[in-house]
């Protein structure tokens, strides 16, 4: 019995059958359902009554602004951690790194349900009685505590990268530490940066669980309309879906996450 | 071992697997398989909470876990020594209506549903794709009574449904359903039943430390108890299109000339026939026209503004925690965040905590609430076996969890009342065992209706509280209770549209135009200009692409 040679590229071919059945085929089958009605007949209706409802059009737009400052918020949290952590020399830093990303060991669920209870808690006392109703701010904490691992991680692999040597010419150059920062860390950790905001910019526009249980379900965005449209009418969940999909194509390519750079594949994840 | 040896050990293995099954599959006799898909926490799990668990333990015995089976073992026990064939029981759970309708649509194979009041409605009036319908009706010798199987008259279910129950299921609880639909009993056998209402805190206090009579608010506010601001931000909603929209109606018609309280007042004075009450206000509860969401939409706008949360299970712990006041709730829920406040906290040695035990209650509105059936129903799947045994099981199924201990069983693990009173009245000696007090004239608590005998007849005594506004009154609500609730249609294709969009309205913000427009026009001009940092000069769509570096030799 003689088996079949196999070429190295045949290897590929579970994750080829992967991403035909996980991936192709299941957006397919959302194109589908967009541009068609309950009968099954093709239709627009959809994408016409998705833009010329002024309700789905502000909850994208509330949507991309809370993770736009879950985003910012992150980043201007994450960076200084990251920056200390991979220039300075305390011992067994990556100990204070792993406590960092230590959270992302327990259940998500547990950890936003455990935020909800401390605000619980926080709002009995006279001075903090606002937390109660305060849905967005509640939102965006919970958001950017989810995230921020996501953040850290990234900036920190491409800051650890930065030779010191450039520094040090920095500084031999005359270059001030606010120079230093402009023209050579900040650019250097640029692909950090980049990947951190898309990994924590695209879920925070989708992660309902965080804005059901802190926001109080007062807060819609976007993840959660898709959800309750498909309660019942899954050719307007699909048509919601996609259009998220293709605004979150469009920031991935636009912030250039689509290119397969050396740097920027190494600070991903 | 060298690849050769290896693949053909791999072949031969695969060559034989199949044989094994196959033999195992001769051995024994066939197994029928019933799958059924039942809401989550609906049913006895056997273990510490169960009745069999705690019966043991009022016994004085010293139970450990296994001595308290889960019901479907039963069952399949049970069904094996009356039918002399052997049942497997798949069961699995969904938490909606609406997720069980999408997994049913998407092709997913069941026998059996447990499905509610409107969603049995939906399904047995609509088709799939291909044409075949949802559901198979139950067999003529389902409801024959005194059918016998191996000399135990098997036919539990319409020998000890309640008939108050049974009659509901048969005239479709009053609803004006078109011509040609479906009575609910042709295709479904009641499982669960309640009310919705409100659970309170009887002994809340506010800033100032001065006590509030919440009971007495929620009498005199009634369904506008949810746009109180005494209450603002102490209450919770449903985050279900469904049971919102209905509060928001009780919100909305609670008053004026041909309100809900106004057809109350008529109905108590005589005015109005039950069934004359009972239409109008099922008519309102069932208001689905444009014109009707056009006034709900402002009421659901402050309903929005003044509660807490729209929850789904938030509710039961911020209720004992003091987070908030009031909650929206099931009355099964209800009965469920009852006997868990009373309870109290427990400290490291499991004992209670003194003072922490609290006492809640439960309130159903003045003017009119709903009242919702959960019922077993089974899909076309059943009838495709042509033994006809899936079926066979299937029904057996609904009969045994309709025998009264067996009812008693899954009412006292869930906390939701069950829909058999039993032919002996079984179910009153279990109420009684609960609830009952000593038997004072003026503590009746009349239950005839449910047994179906005159009024004034079958009941059972029990203190005030209980009668008024604790776990008795929430899960074996009173006539006069009863009397004013309505069951909710499931929304045909227009409305159902209507009301998706309120409730996106509802739910999420809606920006002005202009601000929509300015907020398009900003982030197409910043997508353009990156574009055009980007691409800037390099786009040039005639220049021939550049040859590759390497060349294939």
């Amino acid at each position: 019995m003689k088996l079949p040679r196999f070429s190295r590229k045949a290897l590929c071919i579970p994750y080829g059958v992967f991403l035909l059945f996980f991936v192709v085929a299941p957006m397919l089958v959302i194109l589908f359902f967009a541009f068609t009605d309950a009968a099954g007949h093709f239709s627009f209706a959809n994408f016409i009554k998705f833009f010329s409802d002024p309700t789905k059009l502000s909850t994208i737009v509330y949507s991309l602004v809370i993770a736009l400052v879950t985003t910012v918020v992150a980043l201007l949290i994450a960076y200084p951690v990251a920056y200390i952590l991979a220039r300075s020399h305390i011992k067994k830093k990556y100990v204070i790194l792993m406590l960092f990303v230590l959270p992302m060991w327990i259940n998500f669920v547990l950890r936003v349900n455990a935020i909800r209870e401390l605000f619980n808690l926080l709002a009995q006392a006279e001075a903090l009685a606002w937390l109660a109703n305060a849905n967005y701010f509640k939102t965006i904490f919970g958001m950017v505590y989810d995230f921020l691992p996501f953040m850290i991680l990234p900036l920190y692999t491409t800051m650890m990268k930065i030779d010191n040597s450039l520094y040090e010419a920095s500084a031999d150059l005359g270059g001030s530490a606010l120079t230093t920062f402009a023209r050579v860390t900040l650019p250097l950790s640029m692909p950090g940066i980049m990947s951190g905001v898309t990994m924590v910019f695209l879920p925070s526009m989708t992660n309902y669980v965080v804005s059901d249980m802190l926001g109080n379900a007062k807060v819609t965005i976007i993840g959660k309309f898709i959800y309750t449209y498909f309660g019942n009418d899954w050719n307007m969940g699909s048509m919601i879906a996609l259009v998220l999909l293709v605004v979150v194509f469009l920031s991935t390519w636009l912030t250039g996450g689509f290119k397969a750079d050396e740097t920027v594949r190494g600070a991903n994840l | 071992m060298n690849a050769k040896k290896f693949a053909s050990v791999f072949l031969a293995s695969s060559l034989l697997l199949p044989s094994f099954g196959m033999l195992a599959g001769c051995s024994g006799e066939e197994v029928t398989v019933l799958k059924v898909y039942n809401w989550e926490e609906y049913i006895d799990e056997g273990g510490k909470d169960s009745y069999v668990y705690d019966m043991l333990l009022d016994e004085g015995e010293d139970p450990d876990e296994d001595d308290a089976p889960p019901i479907i073992e039963d069952f399949e026990t049970w069904y094996k020594d009356t039918y002399g064939e052997e049942v497997k029981v798949s069961y699995s759970t969904f938490g909606t209506n609406e997720d069980m309708y999408n997994e049913l649509k998407l092709g997913n194979v069941y026998d059996l549903l447990c499905p509610s009041d409107y969603m049995i409605m939906k399904l047995a009036n609509e088709v799939r794709e291909d044409g075949t319908p949802y559901l198979e009706k139950y067999d003529e010798s389902f409801f024959d009574p005194e059918r016998e199987v191996n000399g135990e008259k098997i036919n539990y279910y319409i020998r000890n449904v309640s008939p108050y129950i049974k009659k509901q299921f048969e005239t479709n609880a009053g609803l004006e359903t078109p011509e040609g639909e479906p009575r609910w009993s042709e295709y479904a056998a009641g499982y669960m039943w309640g009310t919705t209402g409100f659970v309170y805190n009887p002994e809340v206090r506010d800033k100032q430390g001065n006590p509030i009579d919440l009971g007495s608010l929620l009498e005199e506010k009634d369904w506008r108890i949810f746009i109180d601001s005494n209450v603002k931000g102490l209450i919770t909603a449903k985050d279900n299109v469904r049971d919102t929209y209905f509060a928001a109606l009780g919100v909305t018609y609670e008053e004026g000339e041909n309100g809900l309280s106004a057809l109350h007042e008529a109905f108590l004075s005589g005015e109005l026939s039950q069934e004359e009450y009972t239409k109008e206000i099922t008519r309102i509860f069932n208001r689905t026209d444009s014109e009707t969401i056009d006034a709900v939409k402002p009421e659901l706008m402050k309903i929005k503004e003044n509660i807490h949360s729209f929850e789904t299970d938030t509710g039961k712990a911020d209720m004992v925690n003091g987070t908030i006041w009031l909650n929206y709730a099931w009355s099964g829920d209800a009965v469920y965040a009852l006997n868990e406040a009373e309870l109290g906290e427990t400290d490291r040695n499991g004992n209670t905590v003194p003072g922490s035990e609290l006492y809640l209650s439960y309130y159903v509105p003045e003017a009119g609430s709903n009242l919702w059936f959960d019922g077993w129903v089974m899909t076309k799947h059943v009838a495709e076996d042509p033994s006809g045994k899936t079926k066979q099981a299937a029904q057996a199924f609904v009969n045994f969890m309709s025998r009264p201990d067996n009812a008693m069983r899954n009412s006292y693990y869930i906390g939701y009342t069950s829909v058999i009173s039993g032919e002996n009245d079984e179910m009153l000696d279990y109420i009684d065992w609960l609830y009952g007090g000593e038997e004072n004239e003026e503590d009746f608590y009349d239950l005839s209706y449910f047994f179906g005998r005159e009024a004034g007849t079958v009941g059972v005594y029990a203190d005030e509280e209980q009668r008024t506004s604790r776990q008795l009154y929430a899960q074996f609500p009173p006539q006069e209770v009863i009397s004013r609730c309505a069951v909710m249609d499931y929304y045909r294709k227009d409305a159902s549209e209507r009301i998706n969009e309120l409730w996106s309205q509802v739910k999420a913000e809606t920006l002005d135009t202009w601000a929509i427009v300015v907020i398009c026009l900003v982030v197409v001009a910043i997508a353009l200009f990156t574009v055009f940092v980007k691409f800037g000069g390099k786009i040039d769509l005639f220049r021939p692409k550049p040859k590759k570096g390497y060349h294939k030799v």
